[in-house]
């Protein structure tokens, strides 16, 4: 395929605005693999490190867990990256009617924090998110 | 083969034992004349007595993910290939002859059978590129590479690298009995460990409601006694203090109690 196909950062609109791509999943854990090959090509055409990908995918992994299981049974795993040169932003939400307090202690928590550049749990009444940051190692 | 046999000599001699029955069965494998079963007989003895060359081929790859037992059977049926298609007259050793078609036949298991999920061919070579690729540029960037430095180095495109990795996934399949090491909670601990057990209380359970019933029919002192000692764990003197009685009366009490419900349990199983 041709080098058109890659949409990096560097190839983006002129405006300079980031590139966004969303992708809506139901909120199950059977489809965590869509959301983790989606990461991956993403990050593969960021010029991220085969390291830094499997980085990545293990973050979003968790990322996902943590959201999946406040989000209410049938709603949608709602995933938005933002593709910015060497870097790319994440965030994965769903609809949940009862919000639990962010656990920050937890495992999966953890792990995301310590792979993520940036990383943070927002809750409103009726939404949980997580977002996080990962730099390609390139970048530094 | 026969070189790196050779030099053990106590091993080259039976080397020299084996090439001689080797050569007598096979004339009698090919012999025109020879009955049916004769030549039946000829053919397995030939595959078992060079047995040892497959074994020896299947331990070349061991530690690759396949169990040995199962090298050395695919490499058998490569050992019997070779027995019906060698030819004596070419004047090479059977082991020469036979190594090559063995060692294809365990890498054709690989390549066919090794993987969890079939990928498709391309990208099992693709896949194999990839982990080479990874390897050299890593050595020579120093750090890892991205996919698009790989595919540079490969000669494919970036679409094809994220393809590849996706079906590297499917190599291997996670066991039940795999222990997941990487995760906090309990290290070595299998995936079949952290499934649902029986409860442990459960075979206690028909025990516990066959003795209600007769725990029920015990006189009020009797009963008293027994809750004091062993469900406020209350010693023997404690309990005769409570119910104003002496402790040797409260210990042929309960020796009697438990004696008469262990009885009745007995009696009803």
């Amino acid at each position: 395929m041709s080098e058109t196909s890659v949409p990096a950062a560097e190839h983006s609109a002129p405006t300079g605005e980031p590139a966004e791509v969303e992708l809506r999943l139901p909120a199950d854990g059977a489809y965590a693999s869509v959301l983790r090959t989606l990461t991956a090509g993403l990050a593969a055409r960021l010029d991220f490190t085969m390291d830094d990908i499997e980085d990545l995918r293990i973050a979003v992994s968790e990322a996902a867990a943590i959201v999946l299981d406040e989000a209410d049974p049938g709603t949608v795993l709602d995933c938005v990256f933002r593709l910015e040169p060497a870097s790319l932003g994440i965030s994965v939400s769903a609809t949940s009617s009862a919000p639990s307090e962010p656990d920050y202690e937890s495992f999966g928590w953890q792990v995301l924090a310590t792979l993520a550049a940036e990383a943070s749990i927002d809750t409103t009444a009726d939404t949980y998110a997580v977002r996080l940051t990962v730099r390609s190692s390139l970048a530094s | 083969m026969t070189a790196d046999l050779s030099r053990d000599d106590r091993r080259s001699m039976s080397v020299e034992e084996t090439r001689r029955r080797s050569a007598d069965l096979f004339a009698v494998l090919h012999d025109e004349g020879a009955s049916a079963a004769e030549r039946d007989t000829a053919r397995d003895r030939l595959v078992h007595l060079h047995l040892p060359l497959v074994e020896h081929c299947a331990r070349r790859f061991r530690n690759r993910g396949e169990p040995y037992e199962d090298l050395v059977q695919v490499g058998t049926i490569g050992l019997i290939k070779s027995v019906d298609r060698f030819d004596t007259d070419r004047g090479v050793e059977f082991s020469t002859y036979a190594t090559p078609t063995i060692i294809g036949e365990i890498k054709r298991y690989f390549r066919d059978k090794g993987w969890a999920i079939r990928v498709p061919r391309r990208l099992q070579e693709l896949r194999m590129q990839i982990s080479a690729s990874t390897a050299e540029l890593t050595q020579t960037l120093g750090r890892s590479p991205t996919p698009r430095e790989l595919a540079d180095a490969i000669g494919c495109s970036v679409e094809e690298i994220v393809e590849g990795l996706e079906s590297s996934n499917a190599y291997s399949t996670l066991s039940l009995d795999a222990t997941d090491d990487d995760s906090d909670g309990g290290a070595g601990q299998s995936m079949l460990d952290a499934m649902g057990v029986d409860d442990g209380a459960l075979e206690h359970v028909e025990i516990r409601e066959s003795v209600k019933p007769l725990l029920e029919n015990l006189p009020a002192r009797e009963k008293r006694i027994l809750l004091l000692r062993f469900f406020k764990n209350m010693t023997q003197s404690q309990i005769a203090e409570e119910i104003g009685v002496s402790q040797m009366h409260v210990s042929r009490l309960l020796s009697r109690t438990l004696e008469q419900l262990r009885h009745s349990l007995e009696a009803d199983g």
